[in-house]
C-alpha cells in the first residue's frame, strides 16, 4: 500500500556535536525515497517562536539543497538552540510585565499552518523532555539521541559520543607526549558531568595513569602513590583524565565560589543543590583541583588542561556518521510505521524505539559491574579507590 | 500577567512573613514577601519570588537518597517528574527533579519525611497575614517600626495589598512599601492611598541600560513615579538604588536619579544598597531555570564617594 506523501520537519535541541548533517542527510533521502518532502526548522523552534528575527523564514528547503550533495561530514546547516523550550518563552506583556508564558499552542499552530505532519527533532536528555511533553499536546514526533557523553539510558550509544570520544583519545595522547617531555603530570578534564564514559573509555584508549569519574568519588592519595611509584623508576611524569563531575571521596574544603553562574547552570543541567555531588562550579574545577593536590602530593608538578566544549566540535567518525544515517533513516521508517512520541535507538545490532516516556529521565551512568572498569582495572590503570 | 492573577482577590500569594527587620524603613518592622515580579533583573537574589504561582522546591542537602527513602519516587508524582541517576549501586542515590515536567502540583511534598521537597509561596487572607504580623505590635511601637510589605513587586497583587495595608492601619501599625514601580499606573494608585512609606527602586536611569539588565526598559517606571510624586504629596518617598559594580555604580547614574529626585519634596531620602550575593543556592532549589550573572560585590570607596553625592544633594554634608 502506498504511503500517503507527507511533509516532514527535522530540528536539534541542545548542544552541538560533530556530524549533525548526516542525520539531515539521511532523513531527507529516506522520506524522499517515500516521496515525502523534508524541511529543516532552523535554530531548534525559534524560528517558529521568533519569526520577525527570521526574514528568509523558518525552513530550509532541504529538497532544493540535493541532500545527496549535502557534506554530511561536517557542521549542522540548520543551526541547534540550546534552550529552546516553548513552553516557557520569555516576553513583555502589553502591560509591560516580564513574563515566562507557555507557547507551545502557537508552536504547534505554526507546524500545522506549514503543513507539517511530523518533527523529526534529534535531542540532548533535555530536549527530549520537552519533545515528551510536546507529543503528549499531540506533535507528531519522533527522536534521535545526541549526546557527547552518552548518558542517554535508553541506547547503547547517541550520536556524537563516538566522535568526542576519537578527538579526546587524540587530545589525550598529545598531552601525555607534552607531559612526557616536560616531566610533569598531565591532568585533563573531559566532559561527563553524570557518566563518565568519556574519561573512562578515552583515558583506557591511551592507557593514561588514572582515570576520574563520577560513578567512582577519587582519594587522590593512590592516584598519587600510584604516580610516586613510576617517578620513583625514573618516569617522573603521568596522565590523568578528570571527568567533570568527578568528586573526592572525602569533600576537601575547596577554593572559594567565583563561579559564573550562568555558565554553571549550563554545565549543570540536572544539578540538585549547591553543594550537591553533581553541582560542576566551573569548566576546569575538576582539573585544577586534582592537579594542585597532586602536586602537594607528589612533588611532581602538574597541569590542568580542559577539553570541555572543544569535543564538540569538529570532523564526525565513521561510526557516528552510520550512525546519524541510521538514525535519520530510522526516524523515518518510524514515522512510516505510524509512530509517534517515540526515539529511535541502537540495540546492536538493530536500531528499534522506544516511546518518550520510557527514555527521559534516566541517566545511563558506568555501572559498577561494566566490563570497561574491569579492563581498566587489569590494565593497572588507577581509578582512585 | 492577568492569566495568573489570582481569582479570589483578597487571597494573596505570600512568599514568607519575617519578623525584627531593620532595613526595610524606620524601627523595627515585620517584612511581608508577596510572591510574583514584573522584572527580571540580573543579579536577582530571590528567585522563589519571581512568579506568580506557588512553586516547588528541591533542597539536596536534606534528600537521603532513594536506598534510605525513596518515598517520592513511588507513584507520588503525577507528571513522573521525580528520578534518580543510574542504579542502586551509584554513590549518589539522592533524587532529581526533571524541572520540564514539574507542574509544581506540590503532590509529592507530603511523601518527603525530611522537607527536602517544599514550596514557595502559599495563599493567605489579609486577616491571616496580619495576625501574624500584629504579634510584633509591642516592637513597632517601642521602635516606630511597623508592617514593610515587599516581594517580588507587591504591587502585582494591588487588590489584596490594598486591602491588607488598610486592614494595617485599622490595627494601627504603620506601612511601607518596597517597589520597583513596574506596575499599571491603576495598581499604584489603589495601593498607595493606604501606604505611609513609599520604598521605591531606581535601578537604573537609562532606558536601554534599564532593558538590558531588568529584561523591561524604565519608561512608566518614571512616570510612574512622578505621578505618584505628585498625586500623594503626602506620602513620604525614599529611593534606593541596589549598587553592582559593572551595572550601575557610575557618578552618572546616581547624578541623573538625583536630577530625577530632587523637584519632588516628598522624596525624602535616597539611598545606595551595596549588592551582597546570596542567591545562588536558591536558583538550584528551583532548577536550572533562571539566569543569573556573576555580580561583585561594590568596593567601599565606591561606596563612600558615591553616598558623598547624595549627602551633598540632599544638604548633609559635614
Amino acid at each position: 500500500m502506498p504511503t500517503q506523501k507527507k511533509r516532514i520537519a527535522i530540528n536539534f535541541g541542545g548542544g552541538y556535536v560533530p556530524g549533525l548533517n548526516s542525520v539531515i542527510a539521511a532523513a531527507a533521502r529516506a522520506a524522499a525515497e517515500l516521496g515525502w518532502e523534508t524541511v529543516g526548522i532552523c535554530d531548534g523552534f525559534d524560528s517558529l517562536l521568533f519569526p520577525e528575527r527570521y526574514p528568509d523564514g523558518a525552513f530550509l528547503d532541504l529538497a532544493s539543497l540535493a541532500p545527496m550533495s549535502l557534506d554530511y561530514s561536517n557542521g549542522c546547516i540548520l543551526g541547534t538552540a540550546a534552550a529552546s523550550d516553548p513552553f516557557h518563552v520569555r516576553a513583555i506583556s502589553p502591560e509591560n510585565i516580564v513574563e515566562e508564558v507557555d507557547r507551545s499552542d502557537d508552536l504547534l499552530r505554526a507546524l500545522s499552518d506549514e503543513g507539517i505532519d511530523a518533527v523529526i527533532s534529534v535531542a540532548g536528555s533535555r530536549a527530549l523532555s520537552i519533545l515528551h511533553k510536546l507529543s503528549r499536546k499531540g506533535l507528531t514526533t519522533v527522536c534521535i539521541p545526541k549526546s557527547i557523553e552518552n548518558d542517554i539510558a535508553a541506547t547503547s550509544l547517541s550520536f556524537g559520543f563516538n566522535s568526542a570520544l576519537s578527538f579526546l583519545a587524540e587530545m589525550l595522547e598529545r598531552a601525555r607526549h607534552a607531559a612526557r617531555s616536560a616531566r610533569r603530570i598531565g591532568v585533563v578534564e573531559v566532559p561527563g558531568e553524570f557518566a563518565g564514559w568519556l574519561a573512562l573509555q578515552s583515558g583506557m584508549a591511551v592507557c593514561a595513569d588514572a582515570v576520574l569519574i563520577p560513578e567512582i568519588p577519587y582519594d587522590l592519595k593512590k592516584v598519587a602513590q600510584k604516580l610516586k611509584g613510576k617517578a620513583d623508576r625514573g618516569q617522573g611524569f603521568g596522565l590523568v583524565v578528570v571527568a567533570e563531575g568527578a568528586k573526592p571521596l572525602k569533600a576537601q574544603s575547596g577554593p572559594p565560589k567565583t563561579a559564573d553562574a550562568s555558565l554553571r547552570v549550563s554545565l549543570s543541567p540536572g544539578a540538585t543543590g549547591e553543594e550537591g555531588p553533581h553541582v560542576i562550579e566551573r569548566s576546569g574545577r575538576a582539573a585544577a583541583e586534582v592537579s594542585r593536590e597532586l602536586t602537594r602530593l607528589t612533588d611532581l608538578p602538574g597541569y590542568p588542561l580542559v577539553l570541555s566544549e572543544i569535543a564538540r566540535g569538529g570532523v564526525p567518525t565513521v561510526v557516528d556518521r552510520q550512525l546519524g544515517l541510521g538514525y535519520g533513516a530510522a526516524a523515518v521508517r518510524a514515522l512510516k510505521e505510524g509512530h509517534s512520541g517515540v526515539m529511535v535507538i541502537f540495540e546492536p545490532p538493530d536500531i528499534n524505539f522506544i516511546s518518550l516516556a520510557e527514555a527521559i529521565n534516566k541517566v545511563r551512568a558506568v555501572p559498577s559491574d561494566s566490563e570497561f572498569l574491569r579492563i581498566v582495572r587489569a590494565l593497572g590503570i588507577c581509578l582512585g579507590d | 500577567m492577568h492569566d495568573n492573577s489570582l481569582k479570589e482577590p483578597l487571597r494573596g500569594l505570600i512568599l514568607n512573613i519575617q519578623h525584627f527587620c531593620t532595613h526595610d524603613g524606620p524601627g523595627i518592622r515585620t517584612t511581608v514577601f508577596l510572591k510574583g515580579c514584573s522584572l527580571r533583573c540580573k543579579w536577582c537574589s530571590n528567585p522563589e519570588s519571581i512568579h506568580l504561582k506557588p512553586e516547588l522546591a528541591h533542597n539536596a542537602g536534606k534528600c537521603i537518597g532513594e536506598k534510605q527513602c525513596g518515598f517520592c519516587l513511588k507513584n507520588v508524582c503525577p507528571e513522573s517528574a521525580i528520578y534518580v541517576v543510574g542504579s542502586g549501586d551509584r554513590p549518589d542515590d539522592k533524587v532529581r527533579i526533571n524541572w520540564d515536567l514539574c507542574t509544581n502540583c506540590g503532590k509529592c511534598i507530603p511523601a518527603c519525611p525530611t522537607n527536602a521537597l517544599y514550596l514557595f509561596g502559599e495563599e493567605m487572607s489579609v486577616d491571616q497575614v496580619l495576625d501574624e504580623v500584629e504579634q510584633d505590635s509591642a516592637f513597632y511601637r517601642e521602635s516606630g517600626g511597623g508592617m514593610t510589605v515587599s516581594g517580588g513587586e507587591c504591587q502585582l497583587q494591588p487588590d489584596f495589598l490594598a486591602a491588607l495595608l488598610a486592614g494595617a492601619h485599622e490595627r494601627g501599625i504603620n506601612t511601607a512599601i518596597e517597589t520597583a514601580s513596574n506596575v499599571p499606573w491603576d495598581f499604584m494608585e489603589k495601593v498607595l492611598a493606604h501606604v505611609d512609606i513609599v520604598l521605591h527602586d531606581i535601578k537604573l536611569t537609562d532606558p536601554e541600560r534599564h532593558k538590558k539588565w531588568c529584561g523591561v526598559d524604565n519608561t512608566r517606571i518614571r512616570a510612574n513615579l512622578k505621578r505618584a510624586y505628585e498625586t500623594f504629596p503626602d506620602k513620604k518617598f525614599i529611593a534606593r538604588t541596589p549598587l553592582i559594580p559593572g551595572v550601575n555604580d557610575d557618578e552618572e547614574h546616581i547624578r541623573a536619579t538625583l536630577a530625577f529626585l530632587k523637584p519632588h519634596k516628598n522624596v525624602t531620602d535616597y539611598e545606595l544598597l551595596p549588592y551582597h550575593r546570596f542567591g545562588e543556592g536558591k536558583y538550584e532549589f528551583l532548577g536550572a531555570i533562571y539566569e543569573m550573572q556573576d555580580f561583585t560585590s561594590p568596593d567601599p570607596e565606591t561606596l563612600k564617594r558615591l553616598r558623598a553625592i547624595i549627602d551633598e544633594a540632599f544638604g548633609r554634608n559635614g
